[in-house]
Formats: C-alpha cells, sequence, structure tokens
C-alpha cells in the first residue's frame, strides 16, 4: 500500500515537473533544451559512471542514442511516446537514481530534473552519431579530458603588481601577485652567507668553504649573485646533484634485485650520461628522446644507446614462477617508469581495467604495452638480464632495443591476466590527447626496430603535449624549493594535488619550450628570483604560519633538512677528505658495518669495500646494490629503488641522530678534520675557531668559542689514556659534536 | 672486576646520569628565560612546546598501551571471522543484490562459500574459521567486530580512515595522537613504535605511521625487520659513558641557541629530542629487542621454533617488551598487500594464518598472564574485508569490501568473549550494530581516557582533531 501511495506521488510529480515545464515555454512546442550543453553534462556526470563500458550496470548503456533506446534489464528506459512515463524519469524523480553513495544521497537537483524532463518531452534529441564517453569530463568521483593538466598549454599573461620593488623577474610576479591580494609582503632577502650556502647545496650538493662564503660575502659588486649562480651552473659537480634526482625517479640501482641480485653491467654509465646531461644542458625533448629511443633515433650512438638504459633500469626476476606472466611484469615496469616519469600519469593501474580515476583507458595501457612489445621482453638467457645481445646493441652498455622491426601482436589482456588474452591492440600513444592521438606509422622498409618508441617519444615530447612540459618545470621547481607548485609530483591526474599557482606552472612551462627546452635556463630564472632568494624568517612568520604552514603562497624560503648525499658529501667536505676530482666512472662499495651485513644472504656477506681511496668520492657513486643499500643512506631517506620517486621522504626519528652519533664512518671524518686541525693550530681557540669555519663556514661567536674551549679541556682530561692522544680526541669531539648540529643539518 | 662489568657499571651510571642531563636542559631553558627577561618585550606569540613527557588524560583511562597487529590488504572476514551458512549454501549461484566492487568490470556475480569450517570456541562460543586455531584459544579475552565498515573501496582510503579519522591523506595517525596527548612512559624507547615486515612496508608507506600534521616528534619510529633492528646503538667506546654526555649536552647547548634565531620551528626541536631519546635508547632499546632473556616457554608460545611462524612471533614478542617497558604504540605489519587476495585465496589465506595466527594469539595470553593485557589494546585487523562473491574463476580470488568487515581487539577495556553486530546473510554489508571508523577511533581514544570531541591540536586555519567533526559514537557495547 505505501509503495503504490509512494508510486501515486512519483507520477504527480512528474505531472507536476512536466507541467511547470509546458507553462515555462511555449504551449505549441516545448523548445528542447541544448543537449550538449544542458543534457550531456547531466548524463555524463550523473549516469555514466556505472551505465557505461563493457559491464553496464543493469545492462543499461546510456553513451549512445541507440543504446540509451534499447534500455536494460528492466526494459526501455526513454518512451518517446508517452515520455513522462520514461523509466529513466521516474527512476529519477524518486530518487532511486543515481543511488545514494556512503549513505548519502545522490538524488539530482531540482534543476537538472526539470531539465531531464523537458528534454524527454520534447522528444529526447539526440545529435546523431554523438556518443558520450565517460572520460570527457571530471565527475565529482573521476577526472576527465578536462582535468587541469591535460588542457593545451598557453602562455599566461604576466600579472602586474602594485608594489614592484625588489622583484627580478616574472617569477616573482606570479608568486607576488595573490600575496598582494591578501596583503602579504615575501620574506626579506636572505644574507649573502644564507644564500651561497643555500644555492650551492641546490646546485652542486654540497657546501661553499669558509673561504668561498667569505669573498661572496665581502664582494662590493652589485652582480656578484648573478655570478656566483652562473659559476655554479657551469661547475661540473652540477650534474652530479642534479642526476641524483633523476636517478630517484628512473628507479636507477644497479642490481637486479630478487634473490640473487645480480649485478647490471655498465649501469654507471647511464648514470654518468644523466649527469652529462645535466652538464651539458640537454634539451629537455632530446633528454626524453634518448632515454625511450636512444637506439631508434637517425644517428644512434654509444651515448644514445646509453640512455635507453632507462628502460633497463627496474628489477629483473630471473626465477620468476610463470615466464610467460613474467613478461607482463616486466612491460608494467616499463610502462609505469615511462608515463610516472616524463608524463606523472599513473598509467599502470589501467593494466587490469579502465583507470579508476582518471581518463586511462585499458586500452591506452596496451597501447603503451605494445610500444615496448618489439624489446627483450620474452625471457632470455640469464646472463643478458632481460635485456639484447650485445651484438644487437651494438655497444657494451646496458640498454634497450627491439628484437626486431615486427613484432607479434599484442592483446588486451581482461583483468590484466594473461591467460585471458582479448583484443589485440595496435601501439599508440595515450588517448587523453585527442589532438595529437592517432596510428603509429609501421616500421619503414629495411628498419631493424619497430620505430614505436620513437614515435611515441616524439609524442612525448610534441610541444602540443600538455603534459611533459609542465611534468618537468615541476619537477625543477620541487627540487629547489623542496614542494611542487603542484605537490604531487608524480601524479597529475584526478587524485594528484592542482597546482597552488597554475599559471606560473604554465608560463615556466612555456618558457621551457619556447627556450628550445634548455632546462639550465630554468635554473637560471628560478635561483635568480626574489622568490628563491627570501629569507626562511619572516618577521610576521608567526601569523602567516596560522594561515598558511605549508607555505603554499611562498612568503618565505622553506628551511630543508640535508637530503642523505648532501649530509654525506657534507660530512667529507668538512673534514676535507671529498674526492671530487674524477666525474663518472665505476661505483665505489662503501665500507657497510657488520651487524649491518648480518642476517644476508652468504653472498651478500661476502661485501668487499673498495680500496680506502675510493670510500671519500661523493655518494652518487655509492654502488646501488638493491639487497643491500647503503644503511646511512636509507637512514636519511634514499627512497626505495624498486619504483619511480619523484619526492622522497623527510623523516625525523632518533635512529638518524643514533647514525651520526655513533656511526664508524661519522667518527672517521671528525677525527680526520681534528688531525688536520691540531697540524695548524696550537691554540684551543684557533682550534675551535678552525673547526666552525669547516664545518659551519662561518666564525664563532665569543662566547661559543669559550664554550668550545672549554670542552676540548674537559674532554681531554677525559681521553688522557686514549689513543691518538687526549688532544686530538678532544678536538675530534668538539668537530663530532659540530657535525650532528642542526645548523649543519639544515640549510636555511 | 672484569672490562666487561666494568663496562657496564659505566652504563648504568650513563643511564642513572640521564635523569641529571634531563634537568640540565631544563635549568638551561630557566636560564634563558631569565636572560630573556632583559629583553624588549617581543609580540606575543605562544611557542607550544611539545614532549614525551607522560601526560595525564582528561577522564581516567583503562588503557595505557595499544599493540596494532596491522593486517594491511585486507584478510577475508567471511573466510575467517563471520560464518555465513547461507552464503555457503548459495555457493556458486548468483548473487542477486546489488554490489558494489572494487571494479565492476572485473566482478563476477557467483557467490563463493567459504572453504573453510568454523567451529565454536571458549566458554563464549565465539564461532572462528578454522584457520584461526589461536585465537580461538583465546577466544574468552577478545572483542570480535563483525560490522566495521569505512565504505571506501581503496586500500589507501580505507587505511587513512582507520588510521587518520578520514579517507583523505597526510592526517596524524592514531599513534601519533595517543603520543601527543599522553607522552610516553618510557623515556629511554620511542614512544611509537613500528615493527616492519622483511616483506616491504605497507602500501601506503611511511604515511602508515606519520605524524601528518602534528609535531614531528610524534611520528613512528621504525625498527628494521632484520638485524640490527636499530643501528648504531653502540658509539666507539672511548666515547662511552661521560665523553659522550658532554658531547650531547654540548650539542644541547649549540642546538638551544640555534633554535633561538628559529622560533617556534617544530623539526628543530623535534631533532633535538631526538638526540635525547637516542642517547638513552643507546642501553635501553638493545634490551628491550633482545628476546635472549625470554624462556624457552615463551619462545615456543609465540612460535619461535617454527620457521613458519618464527619472524612474525619474534615481533609480536618484541612488541610486547616494548609496551612492557613503557612504549605507548607499537605498530607490527605485515607485508606488503599481504592480505589482498584477489586470486589463488585458498592458497594465500591459509599461509598468511599460518604466519600471524599463533603470534598473535599468543600476544594476548603472554600479556594476560603478565597482568599486562587489563591496560594494553591489541588490535588484529586490516583496512577492509572480502566480497562473498568469485572475483577470478580461473584461480579463485575475493574483492575487495569495506562495507563490512572483521576486526578483533582485547584487552585495555575491551569485554572478553564477545561478539559485536553482523554483516547481511552474505557477509556483504554490515547491516546490525555498525561500527564506522570514526565510533571505532573514538572508542579507542576514550579507553585512554580521552574524548575525541575535546582532543584536538591547534592547526593553520582551525583546530584539527583525530575523527575531525564527523558522527562518532564510543561503542560503550564493547567494553567491560
Amino acid at each position: 500500500m505505501f509503495g503504490a501511495r509512494l508510486s501515486a506521488f512519483r507520477n504527480g510529480m512528474i505531472a507536476l515537473i512536466v507541467a511547470a515545464t509546458a507553462t515555462a515555454v511555449t504551449p505549441t512546442q516545448a523548445a528542447p533544451p541544448d543537449f550538449e550543453r544542458e543534457v550531456a553534462p547531466i548524463l555524463l556526470n550523473r549516469c555514466l559512471e556505472c551505465h557505461s563500458g563493457g559491464e553496464p550496470a543493469g545492462d543499461l548503456d546510456l553513451t549512445t542514442e541507440p543504446s540509451a533506446l534499447k534500455g536494460g534489464q528492466s526494459g526501455p528506459v526513454i518512451d518517446r511516446d508517452r515520455p513522462d512515463e520514461s523509466l529513466l524519469l521516474q527512476r529519477v524523480v524518486d530518487g532511486e537514481m543515481p543511488p545514494p553513495k556512503h549513505g548519502k544521497s545522490r538524488a539530482l537537483p531540482a534543476v537538472e530534473r526539470d531539465r531531464l524532463a523537458r528534454w524527454l518531452t520534447s522528444g529526447s534529441p539526440w545529435p546523431a552519431g554523438r556518443a558520450l564517453d565517460p572520460f570527457e569530463v571530471s565527475t565529482e568521483s573521476h577526472g576527465g579530458r578536462d582535468l587541469w593538466s591535460l588542457q593545451p598549454l598557453r602562455r599566461p599573461v604576466v600579472p602586474s603588481l602594485r608594489e614592484s620593488a625588489n622583484v627580478s623577474n616574472s617569477i616573482d610576479a606570479f608568486i607576488r601577485a595573490p600575496l598582494e591580494v591578501k596583503g602579504w609582503t615575501p620574506a626579506p632577502t636572505a644574507d649573502r652567507r644564507t644564500l651561497i650556502r643555500r644555492v650551492q647545496y641546490d646546485l652542486l650538493g654540497f657546501p661553499p668553504s669558509f673561504e668561498e662564503i667569505e669573498a661572496f660575502a665581502n664582494d662590493p659588486s652589485t652582480d656578484a649573485y648573478e655570478r656566483l649562480v652562473d659559476r655554479l651552473l657551469a661547475s661540473p659537480h652540477f650534474g652530479e646533484r642534479w642526476a641524483r634526482h633523476w636517478l630517484d625517479v628512473a628507479r636507477y640501482a644497479e642490481t637486479s634485485g630478487y634473490e640473487r641480485d645480480q649485478p647490471k653491467p655498465h649501469a654507471w654509465k647511464y648514470r654518468d650520461w644523466v649527469v652529462q646531461a645535466m652538464n651539458q644542458d640537454m634539451p629537455f625533448d632530446q633528454f626524453v628522446m634518448e632515454q625511450l629511443a636512444g637506439d631508434e633515433l637517425p644517428e644512434p650512438s654509444e651515448s644514445t644507446v646509453t640512455a635507453t638504459g632507462f628502460l633497463r633500469l627496474g628489477t629483473w626476476n630471473d626465477e620468476p614462477n610463470d615466464p610467460n606472466e613474467y613478461k607482463y611484469e616486466r612491460l608494467e615496469d616499463v610502462v609505469h617508469a615511462t608515463s610516472t616519469a616524463f608524463l606523472a600519469m599513473t598509467v599502470k593501474c589501467a593494466r587490469c581495467h579502465d583507470h579508476k580515476f582518471d581518463p586511462i583507458r585499458q586500452t591506452d595501457y596496451y597501447r603503451m604495452a605494445a610500444v615496448f612489445w618489439a624489446g627483450p621482453i620474452e625471457p632470455g638467457p640469464r646472463e643478458l638480464l632481460g635485456g639484447p645481445t650485445r651484438e644487437l646493441l651494438g655497444y657494451d652498455v646496458l640498454g634497450w632495443t627491439d628484437l626486431g622491426p615486427r613484432p607479434s601482436p599484442i592483446h588486451l589482456l581482461k583483468k590484466g591476466e594473461p591467460h585471458r588474452p582479448g583484443p589485440v591492440v595496435e601501439p599508440g600513444q595515450l588517448s587523453m590527447v585527442p589532438a595529437l592521438d592517432r596510428p603509429m606509422d609501421p616500421p619503414p622498409p629495411g628498419s631493424k626496430t619497430s620505430k614505436r618508441r620513437l614515435q611515441f617519444a616524439r609524442w612525448v615530447v610534441d610541444p602540443a603535449n600538455p603534459l611533459t612540459a609542465r611534468v618537468w618545470v615541476n619537477r625543477v621547481w620541487q627540487w629547489h624549493f623542496g614542494q611542487g607548485l603542484a605537490r604531487s609530483p608524480d601524479n597529475f591526474g584526478f587524485n594528484g594535488e592542482r597546482p597552488t599557482h597554475p599559471e606560473l606552472l604554465d608560463w615556466l612551462a612555456s618558457e621551457l619550450i619556447e627556450g628550445g627546452w634548455t632546462t639550465k635556463r630554468l635554473h637560471r630564472l628560478i635561483v635568480l628570483s626574489q622568490t628563491y632568494r627570501q629569507s626562511s624568517i619572516h618577521p610576521r612568520g608567526p601569523e602567516y604560519a596560522r594561515e598558511d604552514a605549508g607555505n603554499r603562497a611562498y612568503w618565505r624560503a622553506e628551511r630543508r633538512r640535508l637530503d642523505a648525499e648532501s649530509l654525506r658529501d657534507a660530512l667529507l667536505t668538512a673534514s676535507g677528505a671529498l674526492d671530487r676530482g674524477a666525474i663518472g666512472g665505476p661505483s665505489f662499495l662503501p665500507e657497510i658495518a657488520p651487524d649491518a651485513l648480518e642476517g644476508l644472504s652468504m653472498k651478500d656477506k661476502a661485501w668487499t669495500p673498495s680500496p680506502p681511496e675510493e670510500q671519500s668520492r661523493r655518494a652518487l657513486y655509492i654502488h646501488s646494490k638493491r639487497g643491500l643499500l647503503s644503511p646511512f643512506l636509507t637512514t636519511f631517506d634514499v627512497p626505495d629503488t624498486t619504483l619511480p620517486c619523484g619526492q622522497r621522504d623527510v623523516t625525523l626519528v632518533p635512529p638518524q641522530a643514533l647514525v651520526l652519533l655513533n656511526d664508524a664512518f661519522v667518527h672517521a671524518q671528525s677525527e680526520r678534520l681534528a688531525r688536520a686541525i691540531l697540524n695548524e693550530e696550537p691554540s684551543p681557540s684557533g682550534q675551535a675557531r678552525q673547526a666552525w669555519r669547516r664545518v659551519l663556514g662561518r666564525d664563532p661567536r665569543p662566547d661559543e668559542s669559550a664554550a668550545a674551549v672549554a670542552h676540548l679541556a674537559e674532554q681531554a682530561s677525559r681521553f688522557a689514556d686514549g689513543p691518538g692522544g687526549p688532544r686530538l680526541l678532544a678536538l675530534a669531539s668538539l668537530c663530532h659534536v659540530l657535525m650532528n648540529c642542526n645548523e649543519f643539518l639544515y640549510v636555511d | 672486576m672484569t672490562a666487561d662489568d666494568l663496562l657496564n657499571s659505566t652504563r648504568r651510571h650513563f643511564l642513572a646520569s640521564q635523569g641529571m642531563s634531563l634537568g640540565s636542559l631544563a635549568l638551561a631553558w630557566l636560564l634563558h628565560q631569565d636572560h630573556a627577561r632583559g629583553a624588549p618585550p617581543k609580540p606575543s606569540l605562544e611557542r607550544p612546546h611539545y614532549d614525551l613527557k607522560p601526560k595525564a588524560p582528561p577522564a581516567p583511562p583503562r588503557a595505557s598501551s595499544m599493540i596494532a597487529l596491522w593486517m594491511q590488504g585486507g584478510p577475508s572476514h567471511i573466510d575467517l571471522f563471520d560464518p555465513k551458512p547461507e552464503l555457503n549454501r548459495r555457493h556458486l549461484q548468483n548473487f542477486e543484490g546489488e554490489i558494489k566492487y572494487d571494479n565492476a568490470g572485473q566482478a563476477s556475480a557467483k557467490l563463493f562459500g567459504s572453504p573453510w569450517k568454523f567451529q565454536r570456541h571458549g566458554s563464549c562460543g565465539m564461532e572462528l574459521s578454522e584457520l584461526l586455531p589461536g585465537l580461538g584459544s583465546v577466544a574468552d579475552d577478545v572483542t570480535l567486530i563483525r560490522s566495521m565498515k569505512t565504505g571506501v573501496n581503496n586500500h589507501g582510503q580505507s587505511i587513512s580512515a582507520l588510521n587518520t579519522g578520514r579517507v583523505t591523506r597526510y592526517r596524524p595517525t592514531l599513534g601519533s595522537w595517543l603520543t601527543y596527548a599522553l607522552g610516553s612512559e618510557s623515556q629511554n624507547l620511542p614512544a611509537y613504535c613500528v615493527l616492519t615486515d622483511p616483506g616491504g612496508i605497507p602500501v601506503l608507506g611511511v604515511e602508515t605511521w606519520s605524524s601528518g600534521w602534528l609535531p614531528s616528534l610524534y611520528q613512528g619510529t621504525v625498527i628494521r625487520p632484520k638485524e640490527p633492528r636499530i643501528a648504531n646503538l653502540d658509539p666507539p667506546p672511548r666515547f662511552r659513558g661521560t665523553p659522550q654526555r658532554r658531547q650531547l649536552d654540548f650539542l644541547d647547548q649549540i642546538n638551544r641557541e640555534h633554535m633561538e634565531s628559529h622560533p617556534g620551528e617544530t623539526d628543530l626541536s623535534a631533532r633535538v629530542s631526538t638526540y635525547e631519546l637516542a642517547a638513552r635508547m643507546q642501553t635501553s632499546a638493545k634490551e628491550a629487542l633482545d628476546i635472549g632473556s625470554e624462556s624457552p616457554a615463551t619462545l615456543k608460545l609465540y612460535g619461535i621454533d617454527d620457521p613458519v611462524t618464527r619472524e612474525y612471533g619474534t615481533r609480536c614478542l618484541i612488541a610486547r617488551r616494548l609496551v612492557e617497558r613503557g612504549v605507548r604504540f607499537v605498530q607490527v605489519c605485515t607485508g606488503n598487500q599481504d592480505w589482498d587476495h584477489h586470486g589463488a585465496i585458498t592458497k594465500r589465506l591459509p599461509a598468511m594464518c599460518r604466519k600471524v595466527d599463533k603470534p598473535g594469539a599468543a600476544l594476548v595470553f603472554d600479556l594476560k598472564q603478565r597482568g599486562l593485557l587489563d591496560e594494553t589494546v591489541v588490535f588484529w585487523g586490516g583496512e577492509m574485508g572480502r566480497l562473498p562473491v568469485v572475483q577470478n574463476e580461473q584461480s579463485i580470488g575475493r574483492d575487495h569490501n569495506t562495507h563490512g568487515f572483521s576486526v578483533w581487539l582485547a584487552g585495555g577495556g575491551f569485554k572478553g568473549g564477545y561478539v559485536h553486530g553482523a554483516t547481511d546473510e552474505f557477509g556483504h554489508k554490515a547491516v546490525h550494530d555498525v561500527v564506522t571508523h570514526t565510533d571505532y577511533l573514538a572508542t579507542l581514544l576514550h579507553l585512554f581516557g580521552l574524548d575525541h570531541s575535546t582532543l584536538t591540536f591547534n592547526r593553520p586555519g582551525g583546530a584539527g582533531s583525530l575523527v575531525d567533526g564527523q558522527p562518532a559514537r564510543v561503542v560503550r557495547e564493547l567494553l567491560s
């Protein structure tokens, strides 16, 4: 009975709606609502999440006119003869559709309900051939092709400021404009001593010497900072520093992982290729092309083939349970690494089904997989570690090339399962960029490779690809500032974060492309901006922080803890041991405490450290063994190497203090520094001064000096019988304290 | 006196002197206040101070510590905790209701009864799967909730919901809230310890024990799954004892001066705290992590004599040793997605149970026999359960289900031998006495003497809290 009453109520409601609609328009002919503008958005937003795709809910597919007219399990849903009895309308008016989610009603607002009613009563006109695509637009629960990151890149106009004092370049205008709206002022410019330490760590990864700091601080010329920046950008150590950032993204390691963890011969050549690319300011489009298709370029060379090592850096299992299944794991690795690194899209989530959040179809995954399908995906001899033969590759490098020009077709896998092949999928690009979506050409006659990667790489770097330049400038910004303009560097999709300054991101991306994709120009722009040069301390900091603790408005510089490699290099710099001589070459095996080797396989126990003279090379050159990453580095948040990592964690936990307090490597540095100082400085206060200069790059204040002298005396009395003599050990203790202090660990 | 005795006596001295060192820190702070008094008044900006000293909760607590046995991936409740005769009867028939799948395209509507038998256990007669004989042996001490619900079908979001109160990311986890509110009874060990699995960390990574926007001091400290569980616990011999204490005092002095020029920066002060703690951990952590002094009977209890349970059992035993020593919150993880049985469930589920069932039950038994269970909450569960239908016909599995799943709790004020709530006849949705993630969190806070509506942290843009203004109820029926 209740049901009948409800039904009567519903019919009344429909009648009311229809009547209301009818009176609102001319009685003779209700003007149909515009399908594109008024109806399609309702269907896309409210219905297609379930009523589309391979297995639409209730077998009702609302994407095309014929499928909508056909109806579903409950029969037709659009009744063109008696439109007000259309099931579609009844379900919607009942509030039954769309169904509630998480207990919350998702019933249509009246205006949309009315619009649907009006559309149905006017004959439900559907433009011929128009197929709705659930990926066209974003809804509450997933992103469509209207995502910010997929919109064509347009160069925004640089905002004008009311107050243009202390503005270096357009970056500042973009940052300053919203600050002006809030009535906020940026922090004052950092002092020169702070600035040189900041910019040198940033660009080279180790601190300036006391002498360099003083020279810069006392340089009377107005372009002192510009000259400093140019000197640092030209330094060969710049590439060492910035290569490390990219190596995280590239999941760089030098062994295969898994049980046997075999070394990947020549992996270091890829690392050196990145260092050189950074140093030579290789245009970013070329940087992409060589890594994805260095072997397919018109004129490949040892260097470009080395770059394809990018595709070989993932883990590799020499004993997979199911070799056929393992092919698809390897494909997933290259698809994931490529789409993450260059496009910040999680394409791999579409291996089993259409992406749940982003406009990535399952076929997109297989299109991309097909691009790599011609490569050494099939299990080969163990010695090749999943790579092509040296003969095929042409060089003694860790590289990638196709095994032939025409691989067998690749099938979409239902639910991603190898034993459930679906239709054949042709190689292609991601359909999320319709303007650039076109079939790939077959390889030209005589080609040894399929040329699929070359075509895919060209798509990646096409200036009309909305992602590539945005993703890269965002990464560069993040490595300078600690956070990207979009704070999810590896995810520009629906679940990623929208940029804090979208126009600045687009402006920088346009600059990159228009400037011929050179990155050093971008670095220069960024580090010369006042935004970069401001102090980490703002006089109104506490007030601003209450509203914007995350510094999303860039009202001050972010103080940052040293990353693992910079910390190790800084310790070696302070002790004077850092060997900056050779850029590149095979990696060295660091000394690892015996207790860290316990519990490892017998093979790992045979870890033989490289000779002492190699131990002082930069941390970049530490052998990256997946089964045994340097405990020093991992304690300070060096990431796992299995997956690409665009942003490291920064943790703050007691094990880090234990490393710096007790690790033999750190003690070796403090003692080495003490020995050097003792040879030059007889007086305790002179020794203290030297210790401050070498570790912190400044002179101690008088109270610090006095405390240090007292510390030396007291410790010397404790170390009466110690090896090396009490004075040395006391001084080592002082140096050790400085190597542990916050001022040393943080960059302002 | 042997050299070792001497060393030990120095260690003891070192331990004892730590209290003095704290006193000296306090004195330094007071002196600084005196000094500052002469300075011109600064704008009145409260500079909150954060520490891990034990704090009394506003209401009398039932629990003082918690061990979360964190089964990331989503154990199948219908195969472990929630018997469904109707489901078994309609095995392989089509399910006619609506199901929210993780992905509709993959789903099958074919019901899949549990291949495992259920039996009653304890005097309470709790029905549990044959895969959980260990849990059966402690059923009378356990509260089993069969009506958990987060309602978000993804791992990450559901983990966030249970751990942080909301499905959104980067929020503080429960362990961070407890240590923020209550500090730690141990000043010698990290207040919030995480024992990770050798098979990798859970799918959300370090976010699983993040302090979110609470001060960094309250983040979880990972204890490595293999030796050395905490590295670098020994200073070089010549620095042991007084010389290192002098170093630490001097370091503290330098850091404090540095912090004066960087007011209000909680990461700087958190880093200083890590040194205070690290120094004390040098003596206490090794002892806490060393199970060598445990009796053979205890080792056997946790299954440390058996290769299958040895690894997980060792971590459960370490968890007990940690709470015994005053650690507030311990998370014992299984590996990344270890319970995410989309396929091969008949092989993979029993394997996981063999690994964790006995040690988890041993933990409850052992805490009880030591009189610690009354004040220690033990939690066992993951972020979801599984669907009653087949996901993968070639290699049977079950898809995600966060609309109804089970977890169990013991100790700390939870009622023993009690089953709460129910799912529908298929185990699909929680239908009776539903416990949401916010209810669950509010109940836990309540047992610790905390109130979910008043425990807040002043953050920019307003106070933040664990439950964050969402509906939440202390589920008193769960409590003894």
